[in-house]
């Protein structure tokens, strides 16, 4: 079974107060440390894990700067085959922009299976995974929380809205978007991500691609960042432990939630 | 003069005694040589380590820890009963050569021991005889009547069976010179052993006395040669093993070892730490072989002491038992045979086979077990190997994912920005504190850590030791964003890769900076700069630098203390990994109104609070009690109400203990720099 996995590298935002830059359509970076973003990270750990049950190959594919090769690395050393990086220059990037991208790269890679993180940690857009599914031609199911392969096809457990779950079976091939907690993604340690430096990664210039000008204009774009103006109606609820739980107990029930 | 012939002179069944003698000792001999030869097989298959530098203080400690067997009486009765029994083989030695050469037709020993010497020897062999009987006999005892628990789990047969065969080794010899006595005519001296065997002898009867003559002889020396056997089968390989174990012991208390000895660039390396008995270093093989699983190691472990799964006494063992059965003695050459048809990684596995990860995950890295072997077994560095073949095939608790990445990402563990590591002097508003740049030059590098910048407990600690420093008028700076992660945490948790970005990017910035001293707050970030980190730096832990400044005067404890009965709680990584026992106790006697008790368990039996690693991001859910909540007990019996340390850590544990106890009535826990403070 080969599977195409999509990544991206986001900043890590816990803690951090964020400072919207001097144009307001984006915040400033230059402080921020960068991680892989949560999703992708599990999305990898179930391509790796199918693939050291069922045989086959796995490739890891981003569209990113040579510091987004970082990822890449980290992927294999999880236990990805390949990857591939293409690199956009200074082209604005948005989920249709991305997903062009994508779906004319990996057209290029055999694969029986693709997979993405449901969303990313930076815009939390949420829409590569689907728009690529679309652009690839495969049929595809989002927030998956369970796989099991049967032949050709898969047994899914996908989350819906409102606490529900649904069961549904997918032919391959076919693109999935993962949750977070489909699995334990593995540890990998500094010294495997440096060994995995010795397996193959790609750099795909974007030229190579044979995107038209219209296939690389975004479709969306920020028009202003701003911090969401303080509103009113804060309780602050005083007292011991007990009181406090007491009190939060009966505003949730109030609210309607069943406890 | 008699004209009874020596025992191996005699003839039996037509043949001469040197016959038997020979047929003996080149069987004994050769079975022990080959025993030894394959327990040499794993030793050579073992890692490189290296045990040969800094030979004078080597020898300085086999000569305390081995010959004068200074760790012994740290358990006092054992102690003694064991080094009567050492000091009467080293005696006894000669004896035994003396009777062994005799056997081949070589006495060459007979014309010493006829001499001035012979007399006075023979008296005090005598009187080894009689105290090892003794001491034998007080040690059967005690192990079938007192029963000491740190036996459980001890190869118990063994200890009688050699016990019983020193003791059959010191009546044969008692008869053989009691029935000689009686057989010679001419005075021998002062023998007291032989003479109180005589009493018991048929002395009217020649043939009688002859027949234990030579039986009590024969007996002897084929009894020698059983003991020469079993030692390398047994725990009593110690005998053989023990002293150039103390030899080759580990010289850099509270250092963690390389991933290997012999890799530099550790790039290069396929695997990373022990996954098999052939991934531990040979020393820690000599370890194995070592112990004599006296659990004295187990008896001070707090993990152990608290229910954990670990007792490090049983590693050994285990670890031990599993070599012998892999490296048997009558068996395949090599392992490998062994192996044949298992999968390649699972073949000769310890993890989850031999040794359960909690086992190796409960270990504080304290080190009173490593401060209790009288013959200086290794435990820190084999666990830290374990763990590292743990994290290295992702074998480490999922909860460490995270917070690995977070010290990879932000170099804390908490993955706060780093451009918040400063933000703990924004309450110091009255008081400076320089955001040292390259270039910079200061008295003092005031080294913050995670904990004493992000944690809202420790960082009063850390005010507490900036505002000491301003009172004391020192010029100092800290690295603010530019500051990493100690890393202790991380080597001890196995991420050795990890640790060494840390550690370069923190020998890059403070290359940057002219400091004279580097100060901590934290013991564990002291340890690891000093012992772990490859550049060397004048780093010292706060409590020895504020101590210097009072000692100076630059700094005066004027106030009172608040009244209470003090004790201090030394932490492990200034105590027994640095030797640091005094200057905080000075510095808090120095304090005005100090009242000052000792706890049972101080300075180097000094009981760990719990830690300042695993146990942040681990639970071992086997425990029946924490290691603070127990040591605030311990804290309470020696009447004291307020508890003294110097270590974040420390602090943050106790502080939780009395919490849970319900005991913020009856016990304070406070930092030593914030009680020195409070006195200004």
């Amino acid at each position: 079974m080969d599977i195409v996995v999509c990544i991206k590298r986001v900043p890590l935002t816990q803690e951090v107060d964020l400072v919207i830059d001097a144009g307001k359509k984006d915040i400033r970076k230059d402080d921020l440390a960068y991680i892989l973003n949560d999703w992708d990270n599990y999305a990898i750990e179930e391509a790796v894990q199918l693939k050291e049950t069922f045989d086959g190959s796995v490739t890891v594919v981003t569209v990113g700067d040579e510091e987004d090769e970082e990822i890449l690395r980290r992927a294999l050393a999880m236990g990805a085959d390949r990857a591939v990086r293409v690199d956009p220059g200074s082209r604005l990037l948005d989920g249709f922009v991305l997903s062009g991208i994508l779906a004319s790269v990996v057209k290029t890679i055999p694969h029986d299976l693709v997979l993405t993180g449901v969303q990313a940690d930076d815009d939390n857009a949420g829409v590569v995974g689907v728009m690529l599914a679309e652009r690839l031609g495969l049929s595809h199911a989002a927030v998956v929380t369970r796989i099991e392969k049967e032949n050709g096809t898969a047994r899914l457990h996908l989350e819906l809205e409102g606490g529900m779950d649904a069961v549904c079976q997918i032919r391959f091939p076919a693109l999935l978007t993962i949750q977070t907690g489909i699995n334990e993604p593995r540890y990998v340690s500094i010294m495997g991500i440096r060994k995995a430096g010795k397996k193959e990664l790609k750099v795909i210039e974007l030229g190579e691609l044979g995107l038209s000008d219209a296939d690389l204009l975004p479709q969306t774009q920020v028009e202003e960042l701003y911090l969401p103006p303080e509103a009113e109606g804060a309780e602050i609820i005083e007292g011991d432990p007990g009181a406090i739980a007491e009190t939060l107990l009966r505003i949730i029930r109030e609210k309607g939630v069943n406890v | 003069m008699s004209t009874i012939l020596h025992p191996a002179a005699s003839h039996y069944l037509g043949i001469p005694g040197v016959v038997f003698g020979w047929i003996i000792v080149v069987l004994a001999v050769g079975l022990f040589g080959y025993t030894i030869y394959k327990r040499l097989v794993l030793l050579k298959s073992a890692q490189a380590d290296p045990r040969f530098s800094n030979i004078g203080e080597r020898l300085k400690g086999l000569l305390t820890f081995g010959i004068l067997q200074k760790r012994q009486p740290r358990y006092l009765w054992a102690g003694i009963l064991h080094i009567v029994i050492f000091w009467g083989f080293v005696v006894l030695g000669l004896r035994s050569l003396e009777l062994v050469m005799q056997a081949l037709g070589i006495p060459f020993l007979d014309p010493l021991m006829k001499g001035p010497f012979g007399g006075f020897y023979g008296f005090l062999k005598d009187l080894f005889e009689l105290l090892v009987l003794a001491a034998c006999i007080f040690s059967i005892l005690r192990r079938a009547i007192a029963r000491p628990a740190r036996y459980a789990g001890s190869h118990q047969f063994e200890a009688y069976l050699v016990l019983g065969l020193i003791s059959f080794l010191m009546v044969t010899d008692m008869l053989y010179e009691g029935s000689l006595l009686h057989i010679e005519s001419d005075a021998r001296g002062w023998l007291p052993a032989a003479q109180i065997a005589a009493v018991f002898l048929p002395q009217g009867n020649p043939s009688a006395l002859k027949a234990i003559l030579q039986s009590s002889y024969w007996l002897h020396i084929l009894a020698l040669f059983c003991f020469l056997n079993l030692l390398p089968l047994s725990k009593h390989f110690h005998i053989i093993t023990a002293l150039p174990n103390v030899f080759f012991r580990k010289l850099k208390k509270g250092a963690i070892k390389p991933l290997r000895w012999d890799v530099e660039d550790i790039d290069e390396l396929e695997s990373s730490g022990a996954g098999k008995l052939e991934d531990f270093t040979w020393k820690h093989v000599l370890d194995f072989y070592t112990c004599s699983e006296c659990g004295r190691c187990s008896d001070n472990c707090p993990a152990y002491a608290v229910g954990r799964p670990l007792s490090p006494k049983m590693i050994t063992i285990k670890l031990r038992d599993y070599a012998y059965s892999r490296y048997p003695v009558f068996g395949p050459g090599s392992p490998s045979a062994n192996d044949a048809g298992k999968d390649d990684n699972e073949s000769g596995a310890i993890i989850g086979a031999i040794i359960e990860p909690d086992e190796v995950w409960s270990c504080t890295t304290c080190g009173a077990c490593e401060e209790e072997c009288p013959v200086f077994i290794e435990y820190i560095d084999k666990m830290i190997d374990m763990r590292r073949y743990m994290v290295e095939t992702g074998q480490a608790p999922k909860t460490f994912n995270q917070i690995l990445m977070q010290f990879e990402k932000t170099g804390n563990p908490f993955g706060k920005p780093a451009a918040k590591r400063a933000e703990w002097t924004q309450e110091l508003a009255d008081i400076p504190v320089k955001i040292l740049k390259d270039g910079d030059e200061v008295d003092v590098l005031y080294f913050v850590d995670s904990y004493g910048s992000y944690d809202p407990r420790v960082q009063e600690i850390t005010r507490a030791i900036a505002s000491g420093l301003h009172r004391a008028g020192v010029s100092f700076g800290v690295l603010g964003r530019r500051e990493k992660d100690s890393g202790h945490q991380v080597r001890r948790m196995g991420e050795e890769g990890l640790f060494q970005m840390l550690l370069e990017e923190n020998v890059e910035t403070f290359q940057g900076v002219t400091f004279r001293t580097m100060v901590t707050t934290d013991p564990h970030a002291f340890n690891t700069i000093l012992k772990d980190y490859p550049v060397s730096f004048p780093v010292i832990h706060y409590s020895a630098y504020v101590e210097s400044l009072v000692r100076t005067g630059r700094l005066q404890p004027v106030k009172p203390v608040e009244p209470h009965v003090y004790t201090y709680h030394d932490p492990c990584y200034l105590g027994r990994h640095n030797g640091l026992y005094d200057p905080p106790r000075n510095l808090l006697r120095s304090l005005p109104g100090m009242r000052l008790v000792e706890m049972e368990r101080s300075r180097d039996r000094s009981f760990c609070c719990g830690g300042g690693d695993i146990i942040l991001w681990h639970e071992i859910e086997q425990e029946e009690v924490r290691m603070a909540a127990k040591r605030i007990e311990m804290a309470r019996s020696a009447g004291a109400d307020c508890l003294v340390t110097a270590c974040p850590f420390c602090l943050i544990h106790f502080e939780d203990a009395i919490k849970t106890a319900g005991l913020e009535n009856e016990m304070k826990v406070i930092d030593l720099m914030e009680l020195t403070l409070s006195t200004l």
